[in-house]
């Protein structure tokens, strides 16, 4: 049985500086997630509350419907692999992996074919490995622990691209043999989108979107042609951004267009293109959403 | 992979406070090795080049280093291991419980070693007629029986676990604040104290702190003895209560 989320008004404080602010967040069980946010938007503060890294200074964070915070139960069972991962970076690689035998569930066999299979020396100390090998080594720790909740906080940092397409596939098809809650945040978000069921963005502290993929990926277009053409068609839509440059203007939309809309723009020589969720996201996020 | 190499969670607290003292003595076993030699070797080779009686445990030296060396490895084994214990979804309170017994145990075990050593050189001693004592200023302690040495070696487990948890305490103060080294202030005057108390040793280091650590010189020993047992209670329990609000630190880019 894997594990729900809930955050109830949560707010974390670090200082004066309000981290998250008010936060409600619903996340059902057996879904991967990604978790979306410009540097500074509180990704890495929502995981380590969920992780029961931190306490919150208010509000309420459940795990599986109960409090996360010294809750041996539930902790045992959720895995936050941080960029880099938690280690002793004197010990060797195998023996790191052996640590995770604290877990309930550590699956050290699958941990070890991991290690064959991404070509990890075992018998290295941790310190004398390349960020991308560490950064394996994290990945596979956090895939092994067989958690109800595994959480990969920009855990490929320094992975190449075959290494980081081998472990997107791995988790795919650990979450198809045991499905179980994944939350991804991640700045490459057109490389994980296709494993995504919902994505979180987050801005500022506070929740902006929550939306299954399909619903953000159909939510925005792009409409491109005469100045005047294309500000009549989107007439009382959300706009994200525009651009304009001489008679020709391009705005971004956050609303989908219906038939009527569709036809019309055809009509004016205006064309329509997709919004991809990176470039919906950085329009979502961008601090002067008009883009002036 | 079997499923009981992994541990259980009502009891992985008590597997993993005696698998760290195990590993940690298992760690150190070479150290520990080169230590013991020393100790034997350097008084014959004293003696052969000068000639001279010896008169001085040199076993003492070695285990009274094992106290400064109980505090080095509580510190820094918790401050090491406590983000990394979480991350591997251990709580707070487990991880506290480890500890809490990784103390006893470690003390025990480097107790009974330095009390073997005492008793393996007083043996060695006897060999060659010389006499066993402790420096103690102008005064020596003879260890002149084996009951003498054991009343002497006696006092170490104990004195290990004052050290290794002053040490602790301040390994969580410095997990938990920037400036969480300064608990050294407090922590270590009354560790020493109670220290030179219970052992009768003459204080030393700069005078203020001989004075600081000298202010407990009158106690008798059971006395020393007791108070270093609600001392030792004092700063667990300060420590645990550190660690269980402390956050686990964000790491750095």
């Amino acid at each position: 049985m894997s594990f729900s989320v809930t955050l109830r008004d949560v707010t974390l404080k670090y200082g004066d500086t309000e981290a998250l602010s008010d936060v409600d967040l619903d996340l059902e069980a057996d879904k991967i997630y990604g978790l979306l946010g410009r540097n500074g938007a509180g990704k890495t503060t929502l995981l380590s509350l969920l992780a029961a890294f931190r306490r919150p200074t208010a509000g309420e964070v459940l795990v599986d419907g109960r409090p996360v915070w010294e809750n041996a139960e539930v902790v045992s069972r959720v895995a936050l692999v941080r960029e880099g991962g938690d280690f002793d970076d004197t010990d060797k690689v195998e023996a790191a992996m052996k640590s995770g035998e604290i877990r309930p569930d550590f699956d050290l066999d699958y941990a070890l074919e991991l290690a064959e299979k991404f070509e990890l020396p075992l018998d290295r100390k941790i310190r004398d490995l390349s960020r991308g090998k560490r950064s394996v080594l994290a990945a596979i720790c956090g895939l092994a622990a067989r958690a109800e909740l595994t959480m990969y906080d920009e855990v490929h940092l320094g992975m190449d691209a075959p290494t980081r397409d081998g472990f997107y596939k791995a988790l795919l098809a650990e979450y198809l043999e045991r499905p179980h809650t994944v939350i991804l945040s991640t700045h490459l978000i057109d490389e994980v989108a296709n494993y995504l069921e919902e994505v979180v963005i987050l801005d500022r502290g506070g929740i902006l979107r929550h939306e299954p993929i399909e619903t953000l990926q159909g939510v925005g277009a792009t409409l491109t042609g005469p100045a005047g053409a294309v500000d009549e068609v989107v007439a009382g839509l959300e706009v994200l951004a525009e651009q304009r440059l001489g008679g020709t203007k391009s705005v971004t939309v956050g609303t989908e267009l219906d038939a009527q809309s569709r036809e019309r723009a055809a009509a004016s020589g205006i064309e329509l293109g997709p919004v991809g969720l990176q470039d919906l996201f950085i329009h979502l996020t961008e601090p002067d959403r008009t883009g002036a | 992979m079997p499923a009981d190499t992994n541990l259980k969670l009502p009891t992985r607290r008590y597997s993993i406070g005696f698998g760290v003292a195990w590993e940690a003595h298992k760690y150190f076993k070479w150290w520990f090795a080169v230590i013991i030699v020393l100790a034997m070797v350097t008084p014959p080779a004293v003696f052969q080049f000068s000639s001279t009686e010896i008169e001085v445990s040199a076993w003492e030296f070695a285990a009274y280093s094992g106290k400064i060396f109980s505090a080095i490895v509580a510190g820094t084994f918790l401050y090491t291991m406590f983000p990394n214990a979480l991350a591997q979804g251990l709580t707070r309170r487990e991880f506290a419980t480890s500890m809490g017994l990784f103390g006893p145990v470690w003390s025990l075990i480097l107790g009974a070693l330095a009390l073997a050593g005492f008793i393996l050189e007083h043996l060695w001693y006897g060999l060659f007629d010389w006499n066993q004592a402790i420096q103690r200023g102008d005064r020596d302690l003879a260890l002149d029986s084996l009951g003498a040495v054991l009343t002497h070696g006696v006092t170490y487990p104990l004195s290990y676990l004052l050290f290794f948890a002053g040490g602790a305490l301040i390994g969580a103060a410095c997990y938990r604040w920037d400036g969480g080294w300064l608990i050294l202030v407090p922590v270590a005057p009354v560790v020493f104290s109670l220290d030179f108390a219970l052992t009768r040793a003459d204080p030393w280091g700069p005078g203020w702190f001989r004075w600081l650590t000298g202010l407990s010189g009158d106690a008798s020993s059971p006395v020393a003895a007791a108070a270093m047992v609600v001392v030792i209670a004092a700063l667990a329990w300060i420590g645990r209560a550190i660690l269980l609000e402390t956050p686990v630190r964000a790491k750095k880019a």
